[in-house]
C-alpha cells in the first residue's frame, strides 16, 4: 500500500488551514456555498481525525504533538487552536438555528433545480435534508467529545461558561438529528405486479426461474426483516401495514422529512419538529449516508465517554434497530438466491427503474457493512471484491476513459442526480447531486480489506485501493489557495472541460474520513498465518539447539570477539520468542538471520578440521 | 515590567537564554536592562562579554547595594562596552541595554532583612520607571534570591511581573520544574507567605524549555534509524510525563532548540553569527525573538 494516512491528513490539515482562513476570518463555504452541510462537512475535516485519532486530539493542548502545530499553524498554537474550535463550533450552532434555538437543517446551496436557471424558493432552500442529519450526528458527537475532554484543561470561568453553553446547544443539535433521521425513515410497500415488484423480482432473479417462486422464496428470506419492521415504534414507519404476506416491500431513508410523518414524542428539547414533504420511497444513496452516520452513535467512543443520556439513547437504540433491520434487507435482496447474487448484476436497477454504477456502489456499501459486522467469510468477501474491481472499471477510474465516454465521465462530474421527489410542491422540482463515487468505492475497499483474512483477497484489494488512490489524488487541486484539497475531475477526466476552483468540501470531508478510517486499522496488529507460527518455532527450535552446542563446545575466553557473536545471537533469538506469536515473520527473520552466523561458527569449524 | 528568570538545576541555560531575550527585545526597539541577581555566581558578564564584569564588577554591584554600602549599583552600557564588535555597534532603533551586575568575590546571602527588602522594591520601582522590561536572572534552585523576589514583587502590586522556569527536556528537569514551582517551599508556597495570591501568581508562572532536540530537523539526519525510533519513543513519553506535572504545552511560552554555540560557549546570538558566520542556528534566534515577543504579549499570558 502506497497510501500514508498520517502524512496525507497532516497536508490537508495544513491546506484546509489555509483556505478557510483569512487572517483572523474564518472563510466558510466552497462551491457551492455555506450551508448546513458544507459548514459541517468543513468542521469534520479538523474534528474528525482529532476526535477518532490519538496522534491528531487537538483537545488537551498539552499533548497535541509538534507536526499536528506545525500543520495548523495557519490557525494558533496548542493553546488557541481549541479555543478557535470553541469560536467555530459557536458560529456553526448560531447560524444553524433559528432564533427561539430549534435546529436548522435545510439543504439550502445543496439543491439544484432539475431546470438550470429555475429559481428555488426560500421554503425549499430550508427543507431538511437526510445528509445534514447524519452530518450533524457526527459532528456534535465529535463536538460533545472534544468538549468533555478539552474541559479538564481549562481553570478560566469565561471559558468554562463557553464550554457548558456549547454542550448543552450540541445536544440540542443532536437530539434533533436524531429525530430528524427517524422521522425520514420510510417503508414502500408495493404489489408484485406493480412496475415496482417487477424491478425488485428482476434483480432478484438471476437464476431466471419462474417469478413465482422467486416471489416466494425472497417473501421466505425477508421474513425476519418484515418482522422487525412490523415492531417498530416510534417516527416514520412504524404505522406501515405489513401483514398483507403478498405485498413486496423495500425500507431505507427518504431525502428528508416523510409526509405526514408523525412527532417523535420525546422529553427531549428539540423544538418545533417539521412538516416533511417526501414520498414514502426509500432513496439508496440517503439510505446508506444515513447507515454510516448513525454507526457513531453506538461507537465504542460514544460509549466510553458516555456522550449521550438516557432519552438520547432511547432515539439512538430505536435508530440502532432500523440501521440493523435495513442493513438486513439490502444484504438479503443484494445476496439473495444461490447463483449470481443481484449485487453482481452491475448496474443496479432501483424499483423506480434507474440504473446507474451508483447504485451499484450504495448497496454494496450496505452489504459491506452487513458483512462487516457479522464476519463474513472469504468466499463472500471476495465476491464483494470481484463486485469493486468492477465498479472501478467501469467507473474509468482503472481503466482509461475512451473518448467521449460521457456517461462513466458523468458519474464523477456532475455527479449522478438524484430527483428528490415531492419538493415540486414548494417550487421548482429539486434534485441533489452526488459525485463522490470514487471516494466511497475507495472506502469500501479498505473496509472490506481489512476485515478479510485472506491474504490473497486483501492484496487484491489493497492494489486495487492504491489505484483509486491515484486517480483521487489526480483530482486534487494544485493551485493556490486550495491547494491540496479537491475536488478537480478535470485533473482526471479530459472530457471534463471546465476547470474547478473552489473546494468541495463534501469530497475533501469524505477523504478525511477515508484517511482516519485507514490510519485506525493501520494500528492494528498484522494478520498472522498459523503455518508461519508453526515454521518460526521449528526453526527457533533448531537455531536455539545450534547455540547451546556452540556454547558448549566454545572455550570461554571472555575477551575473544566471538562470544560477542554468541551474546548477540542468544539476544536476537530471545527476542524472535518473544514476537513470535505476534508476528511470526519479524521472528522468522531474526532467527534466519541467527542461524547463518551459527552456520558460519560452524562451517569455519569444519574446515579446521578437514586441514588436520 | 519585571521578568524573573528561575530554574531548578543549574546548567538549563537559565542565563544565556534570558540575556538573549533582552538583546532580542533591545533590537525590537524597546528599553531593557539585565539584574544579576544569582548572588553565588555573579558572572553573567561574560555572557555579554562585558569583560570589566566578567565575574561581577568592582565598582559596587548588587551585593553591596542590597547592602545598603552604595546609594545605586554599578550599570554598564552593553552596547559600549562589550567587547564584541558585532554587540558594541549598536543598530538604529534599537533601545537601551544596561547590565546590573554582581559584585566580584560576592556571594550568596543568606537571609534577609526589611531594609534589604526596602532597597529591593525602591530598585525595581525605580529602574520601572526607565525601562520597558526589567529582566532579573535567579539563582538555580531554593534560593534567597527568589524569596526577595517574591516579597519585593509583592509589595509592588502595580508593576506587571512574569516568571519564567527555565528547564531542560528530560525526566528529571521536567520533575524539577514542576517542584520548583508547585512543590514545598516552591515559588508558589513562598509567594503565599509573602502576600501574593496564588491563583494570580500561577497564571504569571510560564516555562521555557531548553537545548531541546528537534526531532524532525536536520540534526538527526546522522542518527540511526533505531535510534530515531527510540527517540521519539522517548519525546511522547517526555510529553505525558509533562503534561502530569503540569509542564505541558499550555504552560509552556517557548522552547529554545540546541545549538553548538550556546553549548560551547555562551553568548549573545547576532545576527552575523547566523547570516554571517552562520556558527549559529538561524531557529535558534527565531525561538529568542519569539519568546523576547510572547514574554509582553498578553494573549500568551491568557491562558486557559
Amino acid at each position: 500500500m502506497k497510501l500514508q494516512p498520517r502524512q496525507q491528513l497532516l497536508e490537508i490539515w495544513e491546506a484546509a488551514a489555509r483556505a478557510s482562513s483569512q487572517g483572523k476570518e474564518w472563510r466558510w463555504g466552497g462551491r457551492q456555498g455555506s450551508n448546513s452541510i458544507s459548514d459541517a462537512e468543513q468542521l469534520l475535516c479538523f474534528m474528525y481525525p482529532a476526535s477518532e485519532l490519538p496522534e491528531f486530539r487537538l483537545d488537551t493542548p498539552d499533548a497535541t504533538s509538534d507536526d499536528v502545530l506545525e500543520a495548523l499553524a495557519a490557525i494558533g498554537d496548542s493553546v488557541e487552536i481549541p479555543k478557535r474550535l470553541l469560536t467555530l463550533l459557536d458560529a456553526y450552532l448560531t447560524t444553524y438555528s433559528d432564533k427561539d434555538g430549534r435546529p436548522l437543517f435545510g439543504g439550502d446551496s445543496y439543491f439544484l433545480p432539475n431546470e438550470p436557471g429555475e429559481e428555488i424558493t426560500s421554503e425549499q432552500r430550508a427543507l431538511d435534508v437526510v445528509d445534514s442529519y447524519s452530518m450533524s450526528v457526527t459532528l456534535m458527537l465529535g463536538t460533545l467529545g472534544f468538549l468533555k475532554v478539552f474541559r479538564r484543561s481549562v481553570t478560566r470561568q469565561d471559558i468554562r461558561a463557553k464550554i457548558s453553553d456549547l454542550e448543552s446547544r450540541a445536544n440540542v443539535r443532536l437530539s434533533a438529528a436524531m429525530v430528524g433521521l427517524l422521522r425520514s425513515f420510510t417503508i414502500n410497500v408495493f404489489e408484485p405486479g406493480s412496475p415496482q415488484g417487477q424491478a425488485l423480482l428482476r434483480t432478484a432473479n438471476q437464476a431466471k426461474v419462474h417469478d413465482r417462486r422467486v416471489h416466494d422464496d425472497l417473501q421466505k428470506s425477508l421474513e425476519e426483516v418484515r418482522a422487525g419492521l412490523r415492531d417498530l415504534t416510534i417516527g416514520s414507519g412504524s404505522q406501515v401495514d405489513l401483514d398483507n404476506p403478498n405485498l413486496l416491500f423495500e425500507c431505507g431513508w427518504a431525502w428528508g422529512v416523510v409526509k405526514n410523518a408523525p412527532e417523535v414524542v420525546t422529553d427531549l428539547k428539540v423544538g418545533e419538529q417539521p412538516k416533511g414533504v417526501a414520498p414514502e420511497v426509500p432513496y439508496l444513496y440517503f439510505t446508506a449516508n444515513a447507515l454510516v452516520g448513525v454507526v457513531d452513535l453506538w461507537s465504542e467512543r460514544t460509549r466510553v465517554l458516555g456522550l449521550l443520556d438516557d432519552d438520547q439513547q432511547q432515539l439512538a437504540n430505536a435508530l440502532q434497530r432500523r440501521w440493523d433491520i435495513t442493513q438486513n434487507y439490502w444484504r438479503t435482496v443484494a445476496t439473495f438466491g444461490k447463483d449470481r447474487w443481484p449485487l453482481e448484476d452491475i448496474p443496479w436497477r432501483t424499483t423506480d427503474g434507474k440504473e446507474s454504477d451508483y447504485y451499484s456502489l450504495g448497496v454494496t456499501a450496505m452489504v459491506v457493512q452487513y458483512l462487516v459486522r457479522t464476519r463474513a467469510g472469504d468466499v463472500d468477501l471476495s465476491r464483494v471484491a470481484g463486485v469493486l474491481e468492477e465498479l472501478a472499471r467501469s467507473a474509468r477510474i482503472t481503466r482509461r476513459p475512451v473518448e467521449n465516454d460521457l456517461s462513466a465521465v458523468a458519474l464523477h462530474h456532475p455527479g449522478v442526480k438524484v430527483t428528490l421527489l415531492g419538493s415540486e410542491e414548494l417550487g421548482p422540482q429539486l434534485i441533489w447531486q452526488v459525485a463522490d463515487f470514487a471516494i466511497t468505492l475507495l472506502k469500501r475497499t479498505i473496509w472490506v480489506a481489512t476485515i478479510t483474512q485472506s491474504n490473497r483477497t486483501r492484496e487484491r484489494l489493497h492494489s486495487l485501493a492504491d489505484q483509486i488512490w491515484a486517480h483521487i489524488q489526480q483530482r486534487q487541486f494544485t493551485h493556490q489557495q486550495v491547494k491540496g484539497l479537491w475536488d478537480n475531475p478535470a485533473g482526471a477526466f479530459d472530457d471534463v472541460g471546465d476547470e474547478q476552483t473552489q473546494v468541495s468540501w463534501y469530497f475533501t470531508e469524505r477523504i478525511v474520513e477515508f484517511l482516519v478510517t485507514l490510519a485506525l486499522t493501520s494500528r492494528e496488529s498484522p494478520l498472522r498465518s498459523q503455518q508461519l507460527v508453526e515454521l518460526a518455532g521449528e526453526m527457533l527450535a533448531e537455531a536455539e539447539h545450534l547455540l547451546n552446542r556452540e556454547q558448549v563446545i566454545r572455550p570461554v575466553r571472555a575477551r575473544l570477539g566471538a562470544s560477542s557473536t554468541i551474546t548477540t545471537i542468544a539476544t536476537r533469538l530471545n527476542r524472535a520468542r518473544k514476537i513470535m506469536g505476534e508476528r511470526p515473520a519479524s521472528a522468522a527473520a531474526l532467527i534466519n538471520q541467527s542461524l547463518l552466523e551459527l552456520d558460519q561458527l560452524a562451517a569455519a569449524r569444519e574446515n579446521a578440521s578437514e586441514a588436520m | 515590567m519585571l521578568v524573573f528568570a528561575i530554574s531548578d538545576k543549574g546548567g538549563t541555560g537559565r542565563s544565556v537564554t534570558s540575556s538573549n531575550i533582552v538583546y532580542r527585545r533591545a533590537l525590537q526597539g524597546q528599553d531593557v536592562c539585565y539584574l544579576d541577581f544569582d548572588f553565588g555566581s555573579p558572572t553573567v558578564g561574560a555572557i555579554f562579554r562585558v569583560s570589566t564584569a566578567s565575574r561581577g564588577t568592582t565598582k559596587g554591584g548588587m551585593h553591596r547595594y542590597l547592602e545598603g554600602e552604595i546609594p545605586e549599583p554599578t550599570r554598564i552600557d552593553v552596547w559600549t562596552e562589550s567587547d564584541r564588535d558585532a554587540i558594541r555597534a549598536k543598530p538604529a532603533g534599537a533601545g537601551q541595554m544596561v547590565l546590573l551586575p554582581g559584585d566580584e568575590g560576592g556571594g550568596e546571602f543568606a537571609t534577609f532583612d526589611g531594609e534589604m527588602l526596602k532597597r529591593c522594591v525602591r530598585l525595581f520601582a525605580g529602574l520601572h520607571e526607565q525601562f520597558d522590561l526589567i529582566m532579573v536572572d535567579l539563582s538555580a534552585g531554593r534560593s534567597f534570591a527568589a524569596h526577595l523576589a517574591l516579597a519585593a514583587t509583592a509589595q509592588l502590586p502595580r508593576i506587571p511581573a512574569r516568571w519564567l522556569v527555565f528547564h531542560r527536556w528530560t525526566r528529571q528537569h521536567i520533575i524539577a520544574a514542576n517542584g520548583l514551582v508547585r512543590g514545598d517551599h516552591g515559588l508558589l508556597d513562598v509567594g503565599v507567605e509573602h502576600g501574593h495570591d496564588r491563583d494570580a501568581l500561577i497564571d504569571r508562572i510560564r516555562f521555557v524549555r531548553t537545548a531541546v532536540l528537534e526531532l524532525g530537523s536536520g540534526d538527526f539526519a546522522h542518527l540511526r534509524p533505531a535510534q530515531r525510533s527510540w527517540l521519539n519513543e522517548i519525546d511522547r513519553e517526555l510529553r505525558e510525563l509533562a503534561t502530569r506535572h503540569g509542564v505541558g504545552l499550555t504552560t509552556m511560552l517557548g522552547k529554545v532548540p540546541l545549538d553548538p554555540v550556546l553549548q560551547w560557549r555562551e553568548q549573545l546570538i547576532s545576527d552575523d553569527d547566523v547570516a554571517g558566520t552562520e556558527i549559529a542556528n538561524p531557529e535558534t534566534v527565531f525561538a529568542f525573538d519569539d519568546l523576547a515577543k510572547k514574554i509582553v504579549d498578553d494573549t500568551a499570558w491568557e491562558g486557559l
